[in-house]
Formats: C-alpha cells, structure tokens, sequence
C-alpha cells in the first residue's frame, strides 16, 4: 500500500501553517518576549499570528489545486479554500482586537489556542466525513473552552467556561449519538456515500433519530434556539476576544459543515416546510429552529442591560436568519448563507472589538456607553455603522445579507410560496431588532456621558475596527465582491 | 534427550489431555496449563519471601528468619498456616462488598497477565496477536484494585495510601509502556512469543542478538527496571505503603487470608513484570550462548527471572525511600522525555542499518550511546537544580 | 457457543449499563463507577468475539484504567453523602425514560422492518497491524487532528490549574 504522504501534505499547508505559527507563537514568547510589557507582547504576537495567517491565506490564493483524501477525510476545493480565507482573516482581526484588553499574563498561551482553534475550524471546512468532522469539531470546540476560561481573575469567565463545556459536552454527545447512529444505518463515513446509501431508505425510522440528534447537536454548536442557553452566559463571561471568536469563527465554520452535512449527507432527504404541504425531513427542524431563534432571540435583547449579552441575543436571532439560508437546500441558498455569516462575522467582531475598548472604562452595560461619541467619535462612528448593519440598514452589509437570505428562500418556494411564512416572521423579527440596536446607539450619541475622559486606543485596535467598519460599507455597497467570489467557488468545485 | 527435556511441559501436557474426548481437549488444555502456572507461582512466591528476608537480613547485617526447619526454610508455609487461620478483620464503617472485592480484583489480573509470558519454546499459556497490549492492559486493572482497597476501608491512612498509589502507577506506567515502545518497532510485532524469536540467534556466531545489548534496548531495559519498580510498589519506591508515615497505606485494614491474597498478588506482579523485562530485553528463554543451549528454554527463562527478582532484592535493601516530590519530579522529568528520546534512538538505530562499511556496526553503537548520554547527562543535572538549599520543617522543630 | 458467548455479554453490558445510571440498591457514585468499570470490560469481551483484540486490549487499557481511576479520583474528593440524599424529580425521571423508551422503541421496530444493517464492511481486521497501517496511510491527518486535541488539552490544564501569581 502506497500512500502519497507528498500530496497530502501539499494540500494540508495551510493548516500546517497555521499550526506551525501557533507552536513559533508559543515559543516566541516562552524564549524572547517574557519579560516586555503586556501591550508590547500582545502587539508583537498578534503581529506574528497575522503573518501566519496571511501566509497561508496568500498559498490558498496563489495555488487553485483540489485534492481529495481517500474516504473524504479531508476535501480541498476552491469553496472550502473561500471559507477557510475567510476563517483566518476573522482569526487575524481577533487578534488584533487582544491587544487592547489585558486578561491575561499567559500570552503564548493564548496565542496557541487561538490558532489552534483555527486550525480546528480549518480542518472542520476540509472535512466530508462523519469521523474527521467530529474530530474537528472537538479541537474547535476545546480550544474554545479553554479560552473561554482565560480570565482567571475573573469568576464569571469560569462560570462561562464551565456552561460553556458542559453544553458542549451534551451536544458533542447528541452530535456522537446521531453521527454514530448513521454510521449503523449505513455502514459509511463518507458524506457522500452516506447520501447515496440513504437514497432508498429514507423512511427507516433510526434515520430520523439519528437526523434530529445530530440537528440538536450542532443546533447546541451554533446556540439556535431552544439549545441557546449557554450563548449569553458563555459570551456575556468570557474575555471580549474570545466572544468575538467565538461569534465569528465558529460560526462561520459551524454553519458551513452543518450545511454541508445535510446538503450533502442528507441529500434527499430534505423534505418541505412548506405552510400546507408539511413532508418530514430535516428542513421542518430547522424550520423550527429558525423560527424559535428568530422569536427567542429578538424578543430576549431587548431587555438586556449589558452590550454583550446584547449582542448574545442578537447572534442567536441572527442564527435564526442564517438557517433560512439552508432551508433552502440549493445552491443559491448555500451562497446566501456564506455570504450572511461573512459579514454578519465582519460586523460582529467589530461590535465586539468596540465593546473591548470600552470595557477598559468601567464595564460592558449600555449605561457605560453613554456619550462615547464625544470620548471616541471614530469609535462611536464604527459602532454605528456595526450596529445599522447588523440591524440590516440598507446601504451596509447586513442588508444585503438579509436581502439575499430571503429572496434565495422565497425564491426557493416560488411554485407555492411555502417558506413565506418563515420569511415574514424573519422579517417582523428583524424590525423589532431594529429597536434595541437604536438603544445602543441612542446611548452613544444621545445621551450625556458622566465620566468625560478620552477613551485611548491601541493603534492596532483602533486599525482593525475602522477596517473592519470600512468593510461592512463597501460589501454593502458592491455586494459582488464577495457574491462573486462564492459564486465562482461554488460553480467550480 | 535435550529436545525432550526442553519440551518436558509440553508433552506432559499433551499425554494428559489426550486422555480426554476430542471435544474438551483445547478447554482442559487451556486449564491444565492454567492451574499449572498458579501452582508454579505459588511455590515461586513462598521461594521468595524467604530468599527476600534472607538476603535482606545478609544485607543488613543480621540472620533473618532461622527457626522453623532446616535455616529457617519451613518459614512460608508457618506464614501461610498463620495468615488462614487469623481472624479477618472488616471494619464496621467500611463498605463490605468493594471491601471483599479489593483483593480478588487484584488477583484476576495478575494471574492473566502471567498467562501472556512465553516462559519457553512453545510454553507461552495464551498466545494473542496484541499480548503486551493486553498485558498492559489487564495490569492497569490493579490501579482500581489498589482503589477499592484504599476507598472502601473508611480509614484515612488507606486513602492516603491509595491516593499515593493511584499517583505513582498513573505517572510511572507512562515510562513503562513507552519504553517497550522501542522493542516493539524493533520485533516489528506485538506478540510477546514473536519477540523472543526476533532476539534468537547470534552475532558473530557467539554474542547473543538481546535486546539489552543494544544502547537502545539498555536504556530501555533501565528506565523500565525503574518504572517497573515504581509500578509493583517496591523500595525506593514504597510510598503508598511506607510504614513510618502511614501505617500500611491501602492495606492497613486489611488482615488474615484478605491480607494474605494482597501480599500474594503484589508478589505475582512483581513475578509478571520481571517476566516481561526478560521477554522483551534479556531475549526470553534464549540461551546465552550457542554452546550453552543444550540447557532447556525454561531453565534460562527462570534463571534470569530469579536474577531479577534478586537484583529487586538488592536495590530494596540498598536504597533509601524517595520523596514524594521526588518521587513525581523523577517520572515526569525524566524518566519520560528519557523514554521519548529512547523511542527516537530506536529510530536512528534501525535506519542506521544501511550502512555496511567495516566499522558500521560499532559506529552506530557510540552514536546511539552518544544520543542517550547527553540528554541523560543534562536531564538528570536539571533533575538536582530543583533541590532546596535547606529544608525547612514546618511540624517538626 | 458463539452466539452464546455474545448473548451473554450482551446482556451483561446492557444490564451493567443501566446499573450505573439507575441502581435500586444503591445511590452512591463508587458503586456506579464500578459497574461503569465493568460495562466497559464486557465491551471489551464483545471486541474480543469480534477478533478485534487490540480495540479490546485498548478499550480495557484506556477506559477501565485510566478514565476510570480518574473518575474515582474525582469522585473520591467529593462529598458523597450529599450525592446520596439528592432526589431525583419524577418529572426528569419520566421524561428520561420516555426519550429512552421511544428510542429504543425505532431502534427495535427499525431492526424488524429492515432486518439487521446487514454486514458492513470490516474496515479494520482484527489485525493489529492493518490498523497500524490504515493508522499511518489514510487515517494519518485524524490522528494528527487527535494529537493536536490532546496538545490543547494539556495546555489548557497547565494553564487553568496553575496557580496565578497576583
């Protein structure tokens, strides 16, 4: 048996080098960096975590090879290369945002779990196969554990870590249960085969079980209502980089393989959600989902005092409109759906970077963003446009996220209009969003601040979050940029 | 007739079980061959109790036990006698059943591990396709024994122990197993009869192609010695059981046949271990020599089973008691990233066989010693610099 | 005699299975732990059937070894007299027994309508070496992945057990 160890290495360098940059991250500040100040330290490994990062996002854009590993273990094609840029540049901004908080002294450490939690998400996005996923899955979801914990001082970080695991741990089982469930039914690990083996035995009722256990875990994964309950907790506690990781990275990489999984591996077994013409299959669950995300998470931020669990609420609503995006189970909906967690990723690590530097003045509630735009006018101006965008306003991207999730759902039921119901409710949701949005912002703009300090920025902060405000604006304006993009990955792999 | 000698036990045991229908014959020969090593190791382990107090008294001077039989031989069986008929003692707060389980769960394990060991040509009880595996994996079972004995007797001196125990077995199995590692890629198998039969035959015609004999196999027959040591509870590494300080660590409320079962076992998996060090690196039940193999395979396999016990023996009798920081620091810090540089080694010795030119064969030796004495040198320097200038004693001035 | 064997671990298994979870006799979390144990060694006699004695050599030596005693470990510095006195809410109990009992309801019904998943293909025999070449060939970058899994691990034990010096 001949194994060709040259192409398989070849078509892992990026998260080779990603893992490589996490161990020289360790190292670096083991043997040079131990004795500079915080912010010095922090500047200098965020510095070498981005050009890993770049480095490998450069080799994904220079080389267009596609290669796949026996059993689908591991997948490379332009779509997954897309995702896997759009990953590290979320993981660069993150890194970015760390200089400005100071949680911690175990910088190396931090670092290596950072990339390595990329390097999970990464390996997640290769993987078409239910034994690599899980995997995957778990070196994501570990790394994210720990980080969440990284505030010793704090004891709400360790409440949050500690319901952060154990959620996790539940639906790492539910995920186990029904992906080992699959593996009876069909005897395959391969998404691929898994669908074609099910073709003609989509009525066993274990399948059934086994399709809602693995919905139920990564509906745990990506905190869609009802399995929503660590989110605001989780976020609320952990330190506000690793909230922003954990809103982005995560999402982004959990999202696609959960479409991938039941575009793939549940292929013709989709069924309708449709208002009159109900057909069991795993749309009517995320239907519900959807829907439960939607109403829960809208209707819970309202009341929120605190701009992070706020902001919680809010991921889980927006959840709610990514799952339209699979609903749809085309093409065209798995675009949308790229698209949408992209920016809503963009925006939201910027909403979190914001929130890092004001955390520094006091604390995260609403009441200690009063008057930030006379303290921080630049700052004030990013979080507007952050705040519009994910409210969905339309020049920005978060409209026209929201604008291509509907119509690809509409679109979808175009003979009977069957998603239309959701889509309404979607939409009604995302008005009544609009008002706790606007609270933030009237706090900023409107009413007078009581302590009068200007709020100082680290320049590398300050950097990426007018970067990442620039960004929101443009995608919004010439959507193309990133739609195109999508579209051609998807058209070639 | 050396043939004949050399397979005594084997033909034995087939006269006996051809006596049987066709049926039951692999059943009775899978028992006989059982009761067979449960009888030998029995009579191996009053043997050794009282060469033990023998050869300690001779180390410290004294006579040690002299009075019952000729030198004081018939000493076992008055302890064995003793140990039976004593009262067994459970305490009244102590969980009865995990109490009366402690024991016979230490016991089962050990006896299957004895039955992995080829202890000749074709003498191996249970031949399995993962045997060092499985006895690894039957041996770890004697961490929940040591458990149970230590939790269920509600006495803070047992739980101490266990705990102490369950510590060292945890950190010293690690080194164990890994340094196996490096025989196992060597032999290319698991199965343990398979690698006795990568160490038959001779270099040169005369010295012997033992695993111990190489910078590899030497380091590795060493650090497991140590882990081996660690892992049967034995001086230096006594702890869990050290007298002075906790009485008898998870046995000490232990008493009569229960007690007995315990001493017995813990001398059985000394007995395995030892049994497994001669299988992986003193070659098995190899001859020394060529000239010497008219002697049978299991007289050599006993004799350096003997040799190692006595070589237990000794190192009790010599070595002060570690502490515990010590103890831990020593596994952690070296012995493992010992045992990792071995496996590496390993690797460096097998690749280095390509090269055929005069003086090959010795260069790679020193090469590979070279490798394993640098970091042993700075290892063990690095292990000393930790050490506190003076103790201070907090309870005890 | 086979299937004798099989049926016997079984059981075994399934009957260990539930005593851990759900003992009459008693409430204390050794006596669960123990029967956790022992689940998991008749797990190992059902790998052994199989021929796969290298999962059931690992099984026994990971989980009834070393998972195992570090649950005792844990459990051992608990209080366990407060474990015994909490009560189990009737609700939880009949909801839990209702998800269970309805699963296994379509996992029975599904085996008699479709009859047994029918024979999957042995990706691994026995073998110990085949695994170790499936290991090293087409499964090498899973245990990658793993390797890096336990590396987080580590760190972040090392991390969140160390004392901060404040």
């Amino acid at each position: 048996m001949n194994f060709d160890y040259a192409q398989l290495f070849s078509a892992a360098i990026p998260e080779t080098v990603v893992v490589i940059t996490a161990f020289l991250a360790l190292l670096v500040d083991f043997i040079f960096l131990r004795n500079l100040p915080a912010r010095t330290r922090t500047s200098l490994l965020a510095t070498v975590t981005a050009v890993g990062c770049l480095s490998a996002i450069a080799w994904m854009g220079v080389s267009h090879s596609t290669y796949r590993l026996d059993d689908a273990i591991f997948v490379v094609n332009p779509m997954t290369q897309l995702v896997k840029q759009i990953i590290l540049a979320l993981t660069i901004f993150t890194a970015f945002i760390s200089v400005q908080t100071n949680f911690t002294r175990h910088l190396g450490e931090y670092f290596i779990l950072l990339l390595l939690a990329s390097a999970g998400m990464m390996f997640l996005v290769s993987a078409e196969n239910i034994l690599a996923i899980f995997l995957a899955l778990e070196l994501l979801s570990l790394s994210l554990y720990v980080l969440t914990a990284f505030n010793k001082q704090s004891v709400f970080s360790a409440e949050a870590a500690l319901k952060y695991f154990l959620f996790g741990g539940m639906s790492a089982a539910f995920t186990l249960f029904g992906l080992s469930l699959i593996y009876g039914v069909t005897g395959e690990m391969n998404l691929t085969a898994i669908a074609a083996k099910l073709a003609g035995k989509t009525t066993d009722p274990l399948f059934y079980v086994a399709l809602v256990m693995t919905v139920i875990g990564f509906g745990f994964k990506v905190a869609a209502a009802p399995f929503h309950m660590w989110a605001p907790d989780a976020y609320q506690g952990s330190p506000t980089p690793v909230t922003s990781f954990i809103a982005a990275g995560s999402k982004v990489a959990s999202f696609f393989i959960l479409a991938k999984i039941l575009f793939t591996g549940f292929a013709g077994a989709e069924g309708d959600a449709g208002w009159h013409h109900y057909i069991s299959g795993w749309t009517p669950v995320l239907a519900i989902l959807a829907a439960l995300s939607v109403i829960i998470g809208n209707l819970a931020a309202i009341s929120q005092k605190s701009v992070k669990r706020l902001l919680a609420y809010s991921a889980i609503a927006h959840g709610g409109y990514a799952l339209l995006g699979i609903l749809t189970a085309d093409q065209k909906g798995f675009a949308s759906l790229i698209y949408y967690v992209t920016t809503y990723a963009l925006t939201v690590i910027g909403a979190f970077g914001v929130v890092a530097v004001v955390e520094n003045y006091g604390g995260d509630k609403l009441s200690d963003f009063a008057g930030l735009s006379r303290r921080a006018p630049i700052l004030s101006a990013c979080m507007m446009v952050f705040m519009l965008s994910l409210a969905g306003i339309p020049p920005l991207a978060g409209f026209f996220g929201k604008f291509y999730v509907f119509t690809s759902a509409i679109q979808l039921g175009a003979k009977s209009l069957g998603l239309l119901w959701l889509v309404i409710l979607a939409i009604a949701m995302s008005a009544v969003s609009l008002y706790y949005y606007l609270q933030v912002l009237k706090q900023i703009y409107v009413v007078d601040a009581s302590d009068k300090t200007t709020v100082s920025v680290a320049l590398p902060t300050q950097f990426v979050i007018v970067a990442l405000a620039i960004a929101v604006v443009v995608l919004g304006c010439v959507p193309n940029l990133l739609v195109g993009k999508i579209l051609a990955a998807l058209s070639l792999g | 007739m050396t043939g004949q000698l050399d397979q005594l036990f084997v033909s034995l045991k087939q006269w006996l079980v051809s006596f049987l229908p066709q049926a039951a014959q692999p059943m009775a020969g899978i028992l006989l061959s059982i009761s067979a090593i449960i009888g030998a190791f029995a009579t191996m382990f009053a043997i050794t109790t009282i060469m033990e107090r023998k050869i300690l008294g001779r180390i410290q001077n004294r006579l040690g036990p002299n009075r019952v039989g000729p030198f004081g031989l018939l000493q076992p069986a008055a302890d064995g006698i003793k140990m039976l008929t004593k009262e067994d003692i459970v305490p009244f707060a102590a969980d009865k059943l995990v109490h009366f389980l402690a024991p016979v769960v230490l016991i089962i394990p050990v006896a299957l591990a004895l039955a992995m060991i080829p202890y000749g040509r074709n003498m191996t009880a249970v031949d399995l396709d993962a045997g060092i595996l499985f006895f690894f994996a039957v041996g770890s079972a004697t961490e929940l024994s040591v458990f149970m004995a230590g939790w269920s007797s509600q006495n803070k001196y047992s739980l101490v122990g266990a705990m102490r125990a369950i510590a060292q077995m945890i950190s010293y199995e690690m080194p164990l197993v890994l340094s196996t590692v490096s025989v196992l890629m060597m032999a290319g198998t698991l199965s343990l009869p398979l690698i006795v039969q990568a160490q038959s035959g001779y270099i040169y015609e005369i010295l012997p192609r033992w695993n111990v004999f190489t910078p590899w196999g030497l380091a590795g027959f060493v650090l497991f010695m140590i882990a081996a040591t660690a892992e049967s509870n034995r001086a230096p590494f006594d702890l869990p059981e050290a007298e002075s300080e906790i009485i008898a660590g998870y046995l000490t409320e232990y008493s009569g046949f229960k007690y007995a079962l315990f001493f017995m076992a813990e001398y059985w998996g000394l007995f395995a271990v030892s049994g497994l060090a001669v299988t992986l690196f003193l070659g098995g039940w190899n001859a020394p020599f060529p000239f010497l193999q008219w002697v049978p395979s299991w007289a050599w396999f006993f004799a350096k089973l003997g040799t190692i016990i006595f070589g237990f023996i000794w190192v009790r009798g010599t070595l002060p008691r570690l502490r515990l920081d010590q103890l831990m620091n020593f596994a952690w810090k070296f012995l493992l990233p010992m045992s990792l540089i071995n496996i590496v080694v390993t690797a460096m010795w097998h690749f280095s066989r390509v090269f055929q030119f005069v003086g090959a064969r010795e260069m790679r030796w020193v090469l590979c010693a070279l490798v394993l004495a640098i970091p042993y040198f700075f290892l063990g320097r690095a292990l000393g610099e930790g050490r506190p200038a003076k103790r201070n004693y907090k309870f005890a001035e | 005699m086979h299937d004798a064997f099989f049926y016997i671990f079984a059981i075994l298994t399934v009957f260990c299975a539930v005593m851990v979870v759900a003992n009459p006799v008693s409430r204390s979390p050794i006596t669960s732990a123990m029967f956790l144990v022992l689940t998991i060694t008749c797990m190992a006699a059902l790998f052994v059937q199989l021929h796969a004695f290298f999962l059931a050599a690992v099984q026994i030596l990971v989980y009834a070894g070393a998972v195992m005693v570090l649950f005792l470990f844990v459990i051992m510095l608990l209080d366990l007299k407060e474990e015994e006195r909490r009560r189990i809410k009737a609700v939880s109990a009949g909801l839990g027994t209702l998800a269970v009992g309805s699963i296994l309801f379509l996992i029975i019904k599904s085996t008699l309508q479709f009859g047994q998943a029918g024979a999957i293909p042995p990706h691994t025999e026995g073998s110990t070496a085949s695994l170790g070449k499936l290991l090293f060939s087409n499964y090498v970058l899973p245990f990658e992945i793993l390797s890096l899994l336990l590396l987080v691990a580590m760190v972040g034990v090392i991390l969140l057990s160390k004392k901060d010096l404040k």
